[in-house]
């Protein structure tokens, strides 16, 4: 899949000098606070990382923020698209499902694109060379809701005529990429689904638990998943505030420190073609490309 | 062989020995029950530890599976299982998984090993069973594996057993040290008593060997020495006692020795005083016809056949007196001890009772078959052979035969045999043969009392053989093998 629409380095670095001179605001007592929902798209386990987070967004809105984290993809959706909260960092599938309703607040980059892969892993001494290999053995995957941790590797299977439920011989979901390295690394499942972004930050930061487990299969370049909020929420004051604080992100000290955690490099403000190939392939096995 | 003479049965092993050994056995016997009731008890205890701590894991873990088990949620029932793993050191889990109603493993913290999906070893499930059923840990010490199992229920509903294995290898190895440090402290403890035992039962025996030693002592001297002042000085109150009976006894044995060695001695001198006419006689009988010799060359001088023929003459009835005189001083100078018996020795005694022979017209029929030289000792023989030759004499109606045949034994010892035709031997006297350490008789038989005692302390006997006519007595001193040495037996009987 090519990826056209990405914003370039130098409109990454022009938003970054705009912000740079401007002074992080304080959270008000008195402003209301913005509820912010998260998923396993990043490593969402490393509290340390979640309370920078919190503590940058924070300050930078001016508002309490709230971070909320919930199991699966489809709690955090639902909360969003109820208006529970302002809105979520989610993944390109269930943006793509919620086209209508939901509205991309800002889109990561890394390696300065807003774009990943999708990678189908093995164990390291497994001898399986594709996909087509590991008929009858079990596979783990994400979530339901999880572009790379689910659709890509059904939609690979569709194109062979072949379900999950019946090409493996079991499939389980892990809820969390990281579970799912966890559980191919363990011999629990002898291949899964994962988010490539979030192998590659594991390769980095704890390199005991990929080394266990080997790539078989990278997928094209998807829209990296997405900060979204409800479509008509998208003017709020809250929704605004937030999407400045993480387009800011690259320009305080607080902010590259997160960045440089979470391996990006910045935010951008996303362009829906990104996750047309997701919706593509949604739509290919049957999924509602609403 | 027989069984009680072997030195290797404890009956016959020295007391300082057996209290010992007893002491030891004893100790072994108390502390093997004291190690079985101790380890036991570590047994149970660390059991009933085990029991608590995998009531505690499986609680734990429960809890965490049990929303799981009913959504039959592979992940969370890995990942609580994973990290359950690092938990609960003290209990050093191993495998743990959640086996379904159907006995299929959902998943285990092994995946490898218990893989997700397939049954459960048979041995595992039937030791899981065995667990969950008493609600205890079945320990299997082979494989130094206790296995767990819980099951699980939602309203009366089977959700699934968790089943774990633990390593009690620690445990093990905390009984293994636990029977070495007993196995060594009571080894130690038992040697340090059975040293003790052996020490204090010999200090305790001390007065018992010195006895002991005493009477050893008196049985290769003959003598029976008393127990020093010091020695029963250093007894206790029990020994001293003993001691005192001892010393008393020794008084006692050595006042009856030397009244025998008196006896002994004064029957000599009666002898003599016996054979001292006879002896005289024998002398005086030459000394006539030495004077009349004497004259003789005197007169016929000359002449020199009457000088040779009377020369001849004073030589054999000098000869004849030498004999008589080196006789009785053999016998009656000679000390025990002087020497082995020579064949002549007992020719000597002709001499000596020639007289007594002659004055009573008796016959006497001399069978000297000795070896040139016996192992019999000299003087104590020729004692005893005087002794029974001139019971003989005295025994014999007048003018019948006293026989004395003398051989060598098949030992090299000396059998001498002497005979008379005498009414045969007083009751008494048949007495003093049976019994050599009877008392000196009463009223006569005092020279058989002394021959038989000397005969015994020499090694030998004298005993009463059958005879036809008249009584025969025979003196046997062996060669070899002899009891005690004449020196060591008679030096202070003579």
């Amino acid at each position: 899949m090519r990826q056209d629409r990405w914003p370039g380095r130098r409109r990454l670095l022009a938003t970054a000098s705009c912000l740079a001179g401007s002074t992080p605001l304080r959270a008000r007592a008195d402003a209301p606070a913005i509820r912010f929902g998260l998923t396993p798209v990043f490593l969402d386990s490393d509290l340390e990382l979640l309370r920078d987070l919190e503590e940058y967004l924070s300050t930078s809105t001016g508002a309490q923020v709230q971070l909320l984290k919930r199991r699966t993809y489809q709690e955090v959706t639902s909360l969003l698209l109820s208006g529970q909260i302002d809105a979520a960092w989610i993944c390109g599938y269930p943006y793509v499902q919620n086209l209508g309703r939901l509205a991309l607040l800002s889109v990561p980059l890394h390696h300065g694109r807003p774009l990943y892969q999708s990678y189908v892993i093995t164990e390291a001494a497994a001898p399986a060379a594709s996909l087509s290999e590991l008929r009858g053995m079990t596979h783990a995957f994400s979530d339901p809701d999880s572009n790379s941790g689910f659709l890509v590797t059904r939609w690979l299977l569709a194109r062979q005529g072949e379900r999950p439920e019946t090409f493996f011989a079991r499939s389980f979901f892990a809820y969390g990429h990281r579970n799912v390295i966890r559980a191919v690394g363990s011999g629990l499942a002898q291949s899964g689904s994962v988010d490539g972004y979030v192998w590659e930050v594991m390769a980095q930061r704890e390199p005991q638990l990929t080394r266990e487990t080997r790539i078989l299969n990278r997928s094209d370049w998807h829209g990296f998943p997405p900060v979204c909020c409800l479509s008509a929420a998208r003017g709020s004051p809250a929704v605004r505030a937030l999407a400045t604080a993480l387009e800011a992100m690259p320009s305080t000290p607080p902010g590259r420190r997160i960045l440089a955690t979470l391996q990006l490099d910045g935010w951008v403000p996303g362009d829906p073609a990104w996750f047309d190939g997701i919706a593509r392939m949604s739509a290919e096995v049957g999924g509602s490309a609403s | 062989m027989n069984r009680d003479a072997s030195p290797f049965r404890p009956g016959r092993w020295p007391l300082a020995l057996r209290v010992p050994v007893l002491v030891s056995l004893l100790m072994i016997a108390a502390a093997a029950v004291l190690s079985h009731g101790v380890l036991q008890r570590l047994s149970r205890d660390q059991e009933r530890h085990l029991g608590e701590l995998s009531a505690a894991y499986l609680d734990g873990l429960a809890t965490a599976l049990q929303p799981a088990a009913i959504r039959r949620d592979v992940w969370e029932t890995f990942d609580a299982l994973d990290r359950a793993q690092g938990r609960y050191t003290a209990l050093h889990p191993g495998v743990a998984m959640l086996v379904l109603p159907d006995g299929s493993i959902l998943a285990s913290s092994e995946p490898r090993r218990f893989v997700l999906g397939t049954a459960l070893p048979e041995g595992l499930a039937t030791r899981s069973a065995e667990a969950a059923g008493r609600g205890a840990p079945v320990m299997d010490e082979a494989t130094a594996r206790a296995t767990l199992g819980r099951d699980l229920a939602e309203g009366g509903m089977g959700l699934g057993r968790i089943v774990a294995e633990v390593d009690i290898a620690p445990l093990l190895a905390e009984r293994a040290a636990v029977r070495r440090t007993l196995l060594l402290a009571n080894g130690a403890l038992t040697l340090l008593f059975a040293i003790l035992g052996f020490v204090l039962v010999r200090r305790l025996l001390q007065p018992l060997e010195i006895l002991r030693a005493q009477v050893a002592a008196g049985g290769e001297t003959g003598r029976v020495k008393p127990l020093p002042a010091a020695a029963i000085a250093r007894a206790g109150p029990e020994f001293a006692a003993l001691f005192g009976a001892w010393n008393r006894t020794a008084a006692a044995i050595g006042e009856r020795e030397a009244m025998a060695a008196r006896l002994a001695e004064e029957e000599r001198y009666a002898q003599l005083g016996k054979l001292a006419s006879g002896m005289a006689h024998e002398v005086n009988n030459p000394l006539g016809g030495l004077l009349t010799a004497v004259d003789t060359i005197a007169t016929h001088g000359d002449d020199q056949q009457v000088r040779e023929a009377s020369v001849a003459f004073l030589r054999r009835g000098l000869d004849d007196i030498r004999n008589v005189v080196r006789a009785s001083l053999v016998t009656y100078k000679g000390r025990p001890g002087d020497g082995p018996l020579h064949r002549e020795d007992l020719d000597d005694l002709r001499v000596l009772v020639r007289h007594e022979v002659e004055r009573r017209g008796l016959h006497l029929q001399w069978e000297n078959a000795l070896s040139a030289e016996s192992p019999a000792d000299r003087t104590l023989t020729r004692q005893i052979v005087l002794n029974l030759l001139l019971n003989a004499c005295a025994a014999s109606p007048d003018g019948a035969t006293v026989r004395v045949v003398a051989i060598t034994g098949p030992d090299g010892g000396v059998v001498i045999d002497v005979s008379d035709e005498g009414p045969g031997l007083p009751a008494p006297a048949l007495a003093l043969l049976a019994d050599p350490e009877a008392s000196p008789p009463e009223g006569g038989g005092l020279g058989l009392w002394i021959a038989v005692r000397l005969a015994h302390r020499l090694g030998g006997r004298i005993s009463l053989c059958a005879a036809a006519q008249g009584t025969r007595i025979r003196l046997e001193v062996p060669g070899v093998g002899r009891v005690a040495g004449p020196r060591e037996a008679l030096a202070h009987v003579a």
